[in-house]
C-alpha cells in the first residue's frame, strides 16, 4: 500500500518536472524571438528615413537660396525614401493586435505626410525653377534697358530719366520683394508695374520690348514668391519627421512592452526554473534515499541469504549423514536380509544333510552286516568239523544260502548308503555354494563383468530358494536367447533378489489360489535387455503407483521402504530403468528392469 | 604604402590611357549621365525578347519597339504612334532611352515606376489593348518564355515578372559617350567653342532652371506656358492638353507635364507632347516664348541648337 502510495508521488514528482521542463522551453522560445534586434533595425530604418527627410529639407533650401539649379537632390531623398519605407515595411515587427492597428495608423500617417510632402516639393520645384529664373534675369533685364538708354542722345534721355529711375527702382523692389516678402512691397511693385505700363508707351517702339519682358518677369516674381514662400511653409509643416518620430517612439513603447515581457518571461523562467532545481533535488534525494534503502535491504537480504544459506547447508549436512546413517543401516539391513536368506538356505540345506546322514546312520544300525558276525560266529564253533557243520548240520546246511543272502543285502545296502553318501555330498557342495555366492556379493562390486542374465535369475532364485519353497511358491521362466552381456552383476542380482522377494510378499496373503511368479528375461529391438518379474499378489493401488520407489515408502510393517527406491537407484546407475505396472489391487503386478545391453567382447 | 603608391600609379595610368584628354569631372548642374546599372541577364534578356514581342498586344501587331525603336533614338519619327487598331495615339511617344532616369513617367509623370509604366501601356485601350491575364496566358503557351521565365523567376510567368524583365531590360537602355557627357566628365576639348557658347546661353537664358540634372531635364513638371498662354495660341485643345490635371483635377497642375529630357534630343523629332514642333528651332522658339519669356538673338538660339546637338549619345556603341 505504501509502495503504491509512494510510487504514485514519485510518478506526480516526475510529471511536474516534465511540467515544468515544457513550460521553461515554451518561456525560453518566447524569451528568446530576436525582438529587440528586429526594433534596432526597424529604428535605424527610420532614422535613414528622417536623415534623408532631413537631406531633402536642406536640398529644398538650397533650390530655395538658387545655390544649385539641378533638382535631381530634390528626387533622390525620396526615392531613396521610398526604397527604405518599403525595406521597413517588409520587416516583420512585432505588435500586438491592439498595437497594430495604431502602428498600421502611425503608418498612414506617415504615408500621407510623406505624399503630401512630395505634391508640394514637386510644385516648390516648378514654381521656384521659373522663380529663379526670373530673378536671375532681372540684372540682365535692366542691363539691356541700360543699354538701350545710352542709345538715346542727349535730350531725349533727360526726358526719359523718370522712366529709367522708376524702371530701377522697381528692379530694386522686386529684388527686396524677393527677400521680404510683404503685401506692402507687392502694393508698391503693382503701383510699379502700372507705372511702367505707362512710361512703356512713352517710350520709342524697339524699347518697349525690354521692359515688357521685364515687366513680364516682375509680374511673374510678384506671382511667384508667395507662392514658393507658401510652399516652403508647407513643405515645413508637413509632419514627416513628426510621423517618423512618432513611428520611433512607438517603436520605443513596443520594445519596451517587449523588454517588460522579457523581462517578465525572465523572472518566470527563474521561477520555474527554480521550482524544477527544487523538484529536482527533492527528486534526486528521494532517489538517494531510496537508494540506501535499496542497498540497505540488499545487505540484510544478503545476510539472510547467507544464514539461510549455512542453514541448508547444515541441514543438508544433516540430511546427508542421515541418509548415510540409513544407508548403513539399508546396507546392514539388507545384508542382514540377505544373511537370512543364506541362513535359511544353508538351512535347508543342513536339514537334507541331518537327513541324510540319519539315514545312513539308521542304515549302518539296521545294517545286514550284523548278520555276517553270527554267520562267522557258528562257523567258528564248528571250526573242527566245518565241512561236516555244513553239510549235516541243521544249521550248517542254511548257512551258505544265509551267506548269499547276506551278500547281497549287504550290496543293496552298500548301493543305499552311497546314494546317500552322495546326497550328503551334495548337501554340502550347495551349502558351500551358497556362502561363496553370498560372498561373491558381499562386496560393492561396481565392474562389469560378462552375465549370463538367465543364469544370474537363476542365483537369485536360489538366494530365495527356502523361501519360496516354504511359501509353496511356482516360478515359471520365460527365458528368452539373450547374449551374456556386460554389466555389472551386484546391482543386478540385488534388483532381481530384491523384486522376487517383493513378489514373493506380494503374495503371502494369497490362499484362493496358487502363488506364481513369472520371471521373463527378453531382448528388445533397441538394444535393451528387459527384465521382469511378475506376480500375481495384492498388486498396487494407482496411488501408490507414484510413489513405490521413494525412498521409505513401504506397505510392510517390518519394511524399511529401502528395497524398490535402491532398485531404482541401481538401475539408475546402470543407466537402466526401473518400471511397475500394475491393474489395480489384487491384480497383480509387474516390475520391468530395462538395462542398456551391452554384448560381452565389445568395446566398453 | 608602397602598394598604394602603386595603385595609384596604376589607376593613373589607365586613366591616362583611356582618357587622354580628361581633367577633373566639371561641377555643372547638367550631370554626366550614369553607368549602365549590372542586372540579372537573364532578366534583361528576357527583357529584350519581351521588348520585341507583339504578343503583348491584343492582335499581336504591336511590341514595345513597334513605337519605342531604339534605332530612331528610342521612339518613332510619327507625330503620335499608332495603337494596335491602327489609330493614332492622343500624345506623342517619349524616347525609352534614359527613361529610367525619369522621375516619373508618362508626359505628365502619373505613375513613379517604369513596371508601372508598362502595365499601363499594355492595357491601354488605345495602345496595345490587351490584359494582362492574356498577356501572361499567350506568354505561358510559349515554352520558350516558359523556360526562359522560369530561369529568370522563381514563379514562372506572371504579370510582375514580365514587367520587371521589360523594366530591367529598359533600366539598360541608357545612351553614353555623348560628346557632352564627355565635356562633362572633363574631356573640355570635345566641344567647339560655337557649342560651349550655345551651353553658355542654354544657362543663361534659363533653360537649365528645368532641364538639368542627370537627365537634363526628367526631373520636375512644368507648367507649359509659363511666360503666356500656348495653348490659347495653338488651338484646337485636346483631353492631353490637360497634363497632370487629369491626375490630380487640380487648377494648378492644369497643362502642367513632366520637363522631358533633352538627352538625344536631336534626333527625337517632333517635339512636345502635341508633337507640334518639328524642328529644334521651332521647339526652341517656343520655349524661349512660353517658357522663358525671352526675346533671343537668332545667333544665340543657333548656338543652343549647336549645343543641344551635343547631348546625342550612342546606343549598342553607335551615335544614335
Amino acid at each position: 500500500m505504501s509502495f503504491i502510495r509512494r510510487h504514485t508521488s514519485l510518478l506526480l514528482l516526475g510529471l511536474v518536472a516534465l511540467l515544468l521542463a515544457s513550460t521553461l522551453t515554451f518561456l525560453y522560445l518566447k524569451s528568446s524571438r530576436d525582438q529587440t534586434a528586429s526594433y534596432t533595425q526597424s529604428r535605424d530604418l527610420i532614422r535613414q528615413l528622417q536623415q534623408l527627410n532631413a537631406q531633402w529639407d536642406s536640398e529644398v533650401l538650397k533650390a530655395r537660396i538658387a545655390i544649385t539649379h539641378n533638382y535631381d537632390p530634390l528626387v533622390t531623398p525620396l526615392a531613396e525614401m521610398t526604397r527604405l519605407w518599403a525595406d521597413l515595411n517588409n520587416r516583420g515587427t512585432y505588435h500586438s493586435l491592439q498595437d497594430l492597428a495604431r502602428w498600421q495608423a502611425s503608418h498612414a500617417a506617415y504615408q500621407v505626410a510623406i505624399q503630401e510632402k512630395a505634391r508640394l516639393v514637386d510644385q516648390f520645384k516648378s514654381h521656384n525653377a521659373v522663380l529663379r529664373n526670373s530673378l536671375a534675369f532681372l540684372p540682365t533685364a535692366e542691363d539691356d534697358i541700360q543699354a538701350e538708354f545710352n542709345r538715346i542722345d542727349g535730350e531725349g534721355r533727360l526726358q526719359l530719366q523718370g522712366v529709367a529711375s522708376d524702371t530701377y527702382d522697381l528692379l530694386l523692389s522686386s529684388l527686396e520683394f524677393a527677400q521680404v516678402t510683404s503685401d506692402e512691397r507687392a502694393a508698391d511693385i503693382l503701383v510699379g508695374l502700372g507705372k511702367l505700363a505707362i512710361n512703356k508707351e512713352r517710350l520709342p517702339s524697339d524699347f518697349q520690348a525690354p521692359v515688357e519682358i521685364l515687366s513680364n518677369h516682375i509680374s511673374l516674381i510678384l506671382r511667384e514668391q508667395p507662392v514658393v514662400n507658401t510652399l516652403l511653409e508647407r513643405i515645413a509643416a508637413v509632419p514627416v519627421a513628426e510621423r517618423l518620430d512618432d513611428l520611433t517612439i512607438h517603436l520605443d513603447q513596443d520594445q519596451q512592452a517587449a523588454d517588460l515581457s522579457d523581462d517578465q518571461y525572465h523572472r518566470y523562467l527563474l521561477i520555474f526554473s527554480t521550482l524544477l532545481v527544487v523538484v529536482l533535488v527533492y527528486l534526486t534525494v528521494r532517489l538517494l534515499r531510496s537508494f540506501a534503502e535499496i542497498n540497505r535491504v540488499n545487505r540484510a537480504l544478503q545476510a539472510a541469504n547467507e544464514t539461510l544459506e549455512q542453514r541448508v547447508e547444515r541441514r543438508t549436512q544433516q540430511l546427508k549423514d542421515a541418509q548415510s546413517e540409513l544407508l548403513d543401516s539399508a546396507r546392514q539391513a539388507g545384508m542382514a536380509e540377505i544373511a537370512t536368506n543364506v541362513l535359511h538356505n544353508v538351512g535347508n540345506v543342513l536339514n537334507s544333510v541331518n537327513i541324510s546322514a540319519d539315514i545312513v546312520t539308521r542304515k549302518l544300525r539296521s545294517s545286514k552286516a550284523l548278520g555276517l558276525g553270527k554267520a562267522m560266529q557258528l562257523i567258528n564253533e564248528h571250526r573242527g568239523d566245518l565241512g561236516a557243520f555244513l553239510t549235516e548240520h541243521e544249521k550248517g546246511k542254511l548257512l551258505p544260502d544265509y551267506l548269499n543272502q547276506l551278500v547281497e543285502a549287504i550290496a543293496v545296502e552298500q548301493q543305499g548308503m552311497t546314494d546317500e553318501l552322495a546326497q550328503l555330498s551334495k548337501s554340502v557342495d550347495h551349502i558351500k555354494d551358497i556362502v561363496s555366492t553370498q560372498q561373491s556379493y558381499a562386496g560393492a562390486s561396481t565392474l562389469l563383468e560378462p552375465v549370463h542374465i538367465s543364469a544370474l535369475m537363476e542365483d537369485a532364485l536360489r538366494m530365495n530358494a527356502g523361501a519360496l519353497s516354504r511359501h509353496n511358491v511356482t516360478v515359471v521362466k520365460e527365458y528368452g536367447q539373450v547374449p551374456e552381456i556386460m554389466a555389472d552383476k551386484h546391482r543386478l542380482l540385488l534388483i532381481m533378489v530384491n523384486l522376487i522377494s517383493n513378489a514373493k510378499y506380494a503374495m503371502s496373503n494369497l490362499s484362493d489360489r496358487a502363488r506364481q511368479i513369472t520371471l521373463a528375461v527378453k531382448q528388445l529391438e533397441d538394444n535393451t535387455v528387459q527384465i521382469s518379474v511378475k506376480d500375481d499378489g495384492e498388486g498396487i493401488p494407482a496411488e501408490n503407483m507414484t510413489r513405490i520407489f521413494t525412498h521409505g515408502f513401504t506397505t510392510r510393517k517390518e519394511g524399511h521402504g529401502f528395497g524398490l527406491h535402491s532398485c531404482a537407484l541401481a538401475a539408475v546407475e546402470m543407466h537402466g530403468q526401473l518400471s511397475a505396472h500394475s491393474d489395480g489391487p489384487g491384480l497383480g503386478a509387474v516390475f520391468t528392469l530395462t538395462i542398456p545391453m551391452t554384448p560381452a567382447g565389445s568395446p566398453l | 604604402m608602397s602598394e598604394v603608391s602603386i595603385y595609384g600609379f596604376g589607376l593613373a595610368l589607365i586613366v591616362g590611357f583611356a582618357l587622354p584628354a580628361m581633367a577633373a569631372p566639371l561641377d555643372e548642374a547638367l550631370k554626366p549621365l550614369p553607368a549602365v546599372p549590372v542586372l540579372d541577364a537573364a532578366k534583361v534578356e528576357l527583357g529584350r525578347r519581351l521588348f520585341n514581342e507583339p504578343r503583348l498586344s491584343v492582335n499581336n501587331t504591336l511590341s514595345c519597339a513597334s513605337c519605342h525603336r531604339l534605332e530612331t533614338g528610342g521612339a518613332d519619327d510619327k507625330p503620335f504612334s499608332l495603337g494596335f487598331d491602327g489609330k493614332p495615339v492622343e500624345i506623342n511617344t517619349p524616347s525609352v532611352f534614359n527613361a529610367s532616369l525619369n522621375f516619373k513617367q508618362f508626359w505628365n509623370g502619373r505613375v513613379d515606376t517604369l513596371e508601372a509604366q508598362i502595365e499601363q501601356v499594355v492595357i491601354s485601350p488605345v495602345e496595345m489593348g490587351s490584359d494582362w491575364k492574356t498577356v501572361v496566358h499567350n506568354l505561358t503557351d510559349l515554352p520558350l518564355y516558359q523556360r526562359a521565365f522560369s530561369q529568370a523567376y522563381p514563379d514562372g510567368v506572371t504579370a510582375a515578372n514580365v514587367q520587371n524583365a521589360l523594366a530591367s531590360y529598359e533600366r539598360t537602355l541608357l545612351t553614353p559617350n555623348s560628346r557632352f557627357d564627355q565635356y562633362l566628365l572633363g574631356n573640355t576639348d570635345i566641344l567647339t567653342t560655337q557649342e560651349k557658347y550655345g551651353y553658355q546661353r542654354f544657362k543663361e537664358y534659363g533653360c537649365i532652371a528645368c532641364h538639368q540634372g542627370i537627365n537634363i531635364g526628367g526631373n520636375m513638371f512644368q507648367k507649359f506656358g509659363v511666360m503666356g498662354d500656348y495653348f490659347k495660341a495653338r488651338g484646337n485643345p485636346i483631353e492631353a492638353d490637360l497634363g497632370r490635371y487629369l491626375l490630380t483635377q487640380d487648377e494648378d497642375d492644369r497643362h502642367v507635364f513632366k520637363v522631358p529630357s533633352l538627352r538625344n534630343v536631336a534626333v527625337t523629332a517632333p517635339y512636345f507632347h502635341d508633337a507640334s514642333a518639328n524642328t529644334l528651332a521651332e521647339a526652341v522658339d517656343v520655349m524661349f516664348k512660353y517658357q522663358l519669356g525671352r526675346n533671343p538673338s537668332q545667333e544665340d538660339k543657333d548656338l543652343i541648337i549647336q549645343f543641344l546637338k551635343t547631348l546625342t549619345g550612342e546606343w549598342a556603341g553607335k551615335p544614335l
